[in-house]
């Protein structure tokens, strides 16, 4: 049935999807093909970044893997989970504050919260390393100074999302948990943030990608031997554009989408991800 | 000897008022619900009856007023302390659990042993009739099933009372007129002492012992339900419960009603109604007759016959009276054919006991 629906439709309006697939096709061109193209590359024999690739080689790979990239590539992973626990856990109440009640600053508050989504980043790092340095605290520009600048540029994200589960919450839920004699926390515990999980998840895996793909911020804040791998990436770039470097964007690329990849099977990203708005 | 049991009401309601800024939604209120005993709050949408339950449910504080559970004052206790049990009209179960999980809720709260639980959820379910389907989500359960899981919920932590917010306005025709007999038939048996709040007159009339008819943040009569249908005490209950013919006038000197259309009545007046009040005259369409002729006594209103509607069990018959006041007869169809044709010179007429003075209200 449904598929006959569906053919009948797709020969009545020829037209917008023709229009349809184009932009499709258009959208995958250059979406993958720079992922294509730096993986080819990676894969040179010779010194150059030729595409398509001469030879075969792993030996761009095998420098991949050297500490010089790979101490910066784990300091980015230990830098986006702190921000993205960080910033998920400061998210949570303040989500339930913004949207559970009126008070006065309410509004100042949420300009304040997602105010740095409509700041260049840029200016965020700019401003955070000369507050560092104007408070003296120039002993904590690094890992620290990092760390906070990613959680004051993640947790927008954090916020938006656990709002948003927090809207779909079916009403009521609260009121009949507390009629059935649980606390405050209890059903918090036990009813909104399942509820609500998905949205906290989302959070967190939006955060920790917006830190581990940041540059703009953290070109300010990092110092040697705590260097973020984009910064590190950023600065080879001098350099010119060496086959190592595509197989260390190659790494940089995987990683976060391995992560959204475990998430979405171990918790389920659907609702945020695909706009779905199946709830379980 | 004389011994008097005065039982402590399970539920007491003294003066209860909830304002929100300038507007009041619950205007002082007095209610007992006695032990096991199923009232109805019934009245139209922003009468203030949801929000009484909410605060019988402690979901907010009344402005004013006290309540009592049993005894116990339980105005500043909050709802988890409350030991009463909810069934919301959009049932709120909790959506990523079982329909088990979800019954067995309000026991783990309580701390009750998992192998007591087990059984009590078992035969929560059972008594709404879902044994088996503990272990399905409310989303792969019809309307009429969540239904019963949430009375379910509710009933299985034994509460002092019970409290249903509409909770069958989300059912079709047939299925919401099988849960009302099922759900009084429950209350009657657990004898579990049930507040139930609907706009529907009659879910209110088939389930409950006592009615509470509300206006406007006020319980305007109070009684069984047959109190409310054959005597209503207001214009607001004669017009909200069931239908009514009403004529507005004033008692004259021969204790008669006049209309401003100048339709004499001639109902006897009550002694407690003075000459010159502003009072309705009250008659159930269903308990007045078309007569060809003027009946020798009862009530007896001269009129032309303007419209006959065909309902199947029954017909209605619109009157225009003399002076232009209009009036319905609601006559069981007997297979005959109508009587009176439209155009007909009538007399719609009643026995006065049928009849009704009401006091107009200032």
């Amino acid at each position: 049935m449904a598929t006959r629906f569906l053919s009948a439709r797709w020969r009545a309006n020829d037209g917008p999807w023709a229009l349809l697939r184009a932009v499709v096709i258009f959208v995958y061109v250059f979406s993958l093909g720079p992922i294509l193209i730096t993986a080819a590359v990676s894969f040179n024999q010779t010194n150059r970044s030729f595409f398509p690739p001469r030879g075969f080689s792993l030996r761009w790979w095998e420098r991949a893997f050297a500490p010089e990239w790979i101490d910066p590539l784990l300091f980015s992973l230990k830098l986006g989970s702190l921000t993205a626990l960080l910033a998920t856990l400061l998210a949570l109440p303040l989500a339930f504050a913004l949207y559970r009640y009126r008070f006065a600053g309410r509004n100042a508050l949420i300009a304040l919260t997602l105010g740095p989504l409509m700041l260049p980043t840029l200016v965020t790092g700019v401003g955070l390393l000369q507050l560092f340095q104007y408070l003296g605290w120039r002993e904590y520009i690094g890992f620290t100074a990092l760390l906070v600048g990613h959680v004051v540029i993640c947790m927008p994200f954090a916020v938006r999302t656990v709002s948003i589960s927090l809207q779909t919450l079916p009403p009521n839920v609260e009121l009949a948990a507390a009629s059935l004699g649980a606390t405050r926390w209890l059903a918090m515990r036990h009813v909104v943030l399942p509820l609500i999980k998905s949205g906290v998840v989302a959070g967190a895996v939006f955060a920790f990608i917006h830190s581990f793909t940041d540059v703009n911020l953290s070109i300010f804040l990092a110092r040697p031997g705590e260097v973020p791998i984009t910064v590190k990436i950023l600065g080879f770039l001098e350099f010119g554009f060496a086959p190592t470097l595509a197989a260390v964007s190659v790494i940089t690329l995987l990683l976060p989408l391995i992560l959204v990849a475990i998430v979405e099977r171990v918790s389920g990203l659907g609702d945020f991800i695909y706009g779905d708005h199946r709830r379980g | 000897m004389e011994i008097t049991v005065v039982a402590e009401p399970a539920l007491r309601l003294v003066g209860i008022e909830k304002h929100y800024g300038p507007t009041v939604a619950v205007a002082g209120i007095d209610l007992d619900v006695i032990e096991g005993e199923f009232v109805t709050l019934l009245g139209p949408s922003g009468c203030g009856k949801t929000t009484t339950l909410g605060l019988i449910a402690g979901f907010f504080h009344p402005t004013a007023g006290e309540i009592y559970l049993k005894g116990r004052p339980v105005v500043d206790l909050p709802s988890f302390q409350r030991d009463i049990g909810v069934v919301f009209q959009d049932y709120a179960l909790f959506p990523h659990m079982t329909a088990a999980e979800n019954v067995a809720f309000g026991l783990r709260m309580r701390k009750v042993p998992p192998a007591e639980i087990a059984k009590r959820v078992a035969d929560a379910l059972d008594l709404v009739q879902l044994a088996g389907l503990g272990e399905r989500r409310p989303l792969q359960m019809s309307g009429g099933q969540r239904q019963r899981v949430a009375l379910a919920r509710a009933l299985v932590i034994n509460p002092t009372v019970l409290l249903l917010d509409e909770p069958l306005s989300n059912l079709d025709l047939k299925l919401r007129e099988e849960m009302r007999v099922e759900i009084a038939s429950i209350q009657r048996r657990l004898g579990i002492t049930t507040v139930f709040v609907t706009h529907d007159q009659s879910e209110a009339l088939v389930m409950s012992n006592r009615i509470a008819v509300m206006n406007a943040g006020r319980i305007e009569q109070i009684g069984d339900p047959s109190d409310i249908y054959e005597r209503p005490a207001t214009r607001f209950v004669a017009e909200f419960i069931g239908r009514m013919n009403l004529f507005s006038g004033q008692v004259t000197a021969a204790r008669t009603v006049k209309t401003a259309r100048g339709l004499e009545i001639g109902v006897p007046v009550p002694q407690e109604i003075a000459a010159g009040a502003a009072v309705h005259v009250a008659v159930r369409p269903e308990r007045t007759h078309l007569l060809r002729d003027k009946p020798a006594d009862g009530l007896a209103l001269r009129g032309t016959l303007r419209q006959v509607l065909y309902l199947g069990p029954t017909r209605e018959f619109h009157v225009e009276l003399e002076g232009g006041e209009r009036g319905f007869v609601e006559a069981p169809n007997d297979g005959a054919a109508p009587p009176f044709e439209p155009g007909a010179s009538v007399w719609l007429a009643a026995p006065f006991a049928n009849c009704r003075v009401l006091p107009a209200r200032t």
